[in-house]
């Protein structure tokens, strides 16, 4: 399925971040060690100050730890790199730009983009936003551009997609549809996905595994298998007891 | 296709024919239906202008004059003219409605009110200088001189302009482009911010006018030194406007950017740059508006050529008419030149409001 199988290691990853106002020091993360492979979907959840984010920052290779390292497939990351594709909360599409040229921008920027104009055509297609090629970024719904977004990372066939809270600004209906369509992404090429999410449900739903997180310091707390094929009914006996155990490990104490 | 749509009435539009409408189309489908009483005053409104046009004719040739008056009929062809240009514009707007563009009859429209404030000020001018003399003669001239002076002295008012304008473009594209580059270094490098930022406080706040006499006493030749001064005043609105642009850019874009394989110096050009145009382009106009006060500081001080220069030296000559006549030409090429960049500026930042091709 993949074009290429990769495996994410974190070994005793730390970051603290110096405080602008004074001179302490947060420590966002605490010695961390996660092991990841193609082909799973992982959720990050946690209360805010955790350090997911933090830890989708460092795979991206956009901040570096303070101690420990992240290698892919032996490689330590010193950069981000096309092949670890992000997509953030808010969209960051280059407004200046219109969805086509959004989505060509980072062949562009390898330089190769002559030659592959229809792979921005399928990208489009994917998307079944085609007749809004022209448009400004500015003249989209919430959901079309965070689609455009998605396709911006994912024209590079990334090995591992890397997506912090991207459906977070969404309202209901839209995020439920695009939960589905990144599902189905993800299952045809069997990438490494890691998710960063506040909701709970979101993440039993989406991911193969869940890494439970707590924050003071940002440390991983649970790590659960989600057994169960796709599409997930979000109501069935199963989905419950996941959710609340991952609650319980929050010590948001469910019903049990 | 686009006629028979818009002859439609809302009620009889299909689906598939709304799936090709334009913005105009909708537009009109969802204004309100003016009366029968409204259309009948969008169009007396629209002639306005013809009537105003008249009105400022027959002052010039019912009223007596107050002074004597040369070659009258300059000022006739001038009405003429305007006129004329006006019933082109309608009868080209009324083709264009007939043609189902109602767009161009709507820009005539609201632009009619104010063309026929122009002719009423042109005549009420008139009234005021040659019928009355109540702005005195001849240190207001009419209308009519100041034409017949400007086509007179054209050979001259023509070179003077060229000089003008080269000396303008000159020092605004030197200016610029100066405040380009320091503007975009400093907003990226903090170390060159260092440096160029206590230049720009102790600098900033001397205005342009204040370096002339300096400069007339130490630049080597007058030409230099005006550019030296306009490109100076440029330079720094360019580069206050573009350091705080790309300063400005927001970090999550740059994180965008950087995931999606972009080099250290794309992400100047491909992402810092755009992001900053609205600012840049900002700064441009404000540098244009400055060079244009520099200019003719510098052209009524010191430089010995351009319109400044003429105008002083037709005050100096008591030639009042050609002091007015410079006057306008230099309200004309402003104006061009602020039109020119307004539009470029539109062109650049369309996808600021949204205006697709």
């Amino acid at each position: 399925m993949a074009e290429k199988q990769v495996s994410l290691v974190l070994e005793n990853v730390s970051k603290s971040f110096a405080k602008v106002e004074n001179d302490e020091v947060t420590h966002a993360l605490n010695a961390i060690d996660l092991s990841l492979r193609s082909g799973e979907f992982v959720s990050l959840v946690g209360p805010s100050g955790c350090g997911k984010s933090t830890i989708l920052r460092l795979v991206a290779g956009l901040i570096m730890p303070t101690t420990g390292k992240i290698t892919v497939d032996g490689k330590e990351i010193t950069e981000p790199s096309p092949e670890r594709g992000m997509m953030f909360q808010k969209s960051t599409l280059f407004p200046w730009l219109t969805v086509e040229k959004n989505i060509a921008f980072s062949l562009k920027m390898q330089g190769k983009l002559k030659g592959n104009e229809e792979k921005v055509e399928h990208m489009l297609k994917v998307i079944g936003l085609e007749s809004f090629r022209n448009d400004y970024p500015g003249q989209l719904s919430g959901g079309m551009a965070q689609r455009v977004a998605l396709m911006r990372s994912l024209i590079n066939e990334p090995d591992i997609l890397l997506l912090d809270e991207p459906l977070g600004a969404l309202d209901a209906f839209t995020r439920m549809n695009m939960q589905d369509e990144i599902l189905k992404i993800w299952q045809e090429k069997g990438q490494l996905a890691l998710m960063v999410t506040h909701d709970v449900d979101e993440a039993v739903y989406m991911g193969t595994r869940v890494i439970v997180m707590d924050s003071n310091p940002g440390r991983v707390v649970g790590d659960i298998k989600i057994a169960e094929g796709y599409p997930r009914d979000r109501s069935s006996n199963t989905f419950v007891e996941y959710r609340n155990e991952i609650l319980n490990r929050l010590h948001f104490g469910g019903r049990n | 296709m686009s006629a028979k749509i818009s002859q439609n009435t809302k009620n009889s539009i299909d689906k598939d024919q709304l799936g090709h409408l334009t913005r105009q189309q909708l537009k009109e489908l969802e204004e309100k239906k003016k009366t029968g009483w409204q259309k009948a005053l969008d169009w007396m409104i629209m002639v306005l202008p013809f009537v105003c046009g008249i009105v400022a004719m027959l002052e010039y040739w019912m009223v007596p004059n107050g002074g004597s008056n040369d070659n009258p009929y300059t000022y006739v062809g001038f009405l003429v003219v305007l006129i004329g240009a006006y019933l082109i514009y309608f009868i080209y707007s009324v083709v264009k409605k007939a043609g189902g563009d109602k767009a161009v009859l709507d820009m005539l429209r609201y632009r009619a009110p104010l063309l026929s404030a122009l002719f009423l000020l042109l005549a009420a001018y008139d009234y005021l200088t040659l019928k009355t003399g109540i702005l005195t003669q001849p240190f207001v001239p009419c209308m009519n001189a100041i034409i017949n002076i400007a086509w007179i002295d054209r050979a001259y008012l023509i070179t003077c302009t060229l000089h003008t304008l080269r000396l303008l473009f000159l020092g605004y594209f030197i200016g610029v482009f100066l405040g380009l580059v320091t503007g975009i270094t400093c907003g990226y490098s903090e170390r060159v911010r260092y440096w160029v930022n206590p230049v720009i406080k102790f600098l900033g706040p001397i205005p342009t006018s204040t370096w002339i006499p300096i400069v007339m006493v130490v630049a080597t030749s007058l030409f230099k030194g005006a550019v030296f001064i306009i490109a100076l005043g440029s330079w720094f609105a360019v580069t206050v406007a573009s350091m705080t642009g790309i300063s400005n850019v927001d970090k999550d874009f740059f994180d965008a950017a950087r995931t999606l394989g972009a080099s250290s110096r794309q992400l100047v050009f491909r992402v810092a740059i755009p992001h900053a145009m609205p600012s840049i382009l900002q700064g441009c106009t404000q540098a244009m508006s400055s060079a244009c006060v520099a200019i003719m500081i510098a052209e009524m001080m010191g430089v010995k050529a351009g319109l400044g220069w003429y105008m002083n030296w037709a005050k100096s000559w008591t030639a009042y008419d050609k002091m007015f006549a410079a006057l306008f030409v230099i309200c004309f090429i402003f104006t061009m030149v602020t039109k020119a960049l307004d539009l470029i500026k539109r062109r650049v930042l369309r996808w600021q409001n949204g205006v697709v091709k």
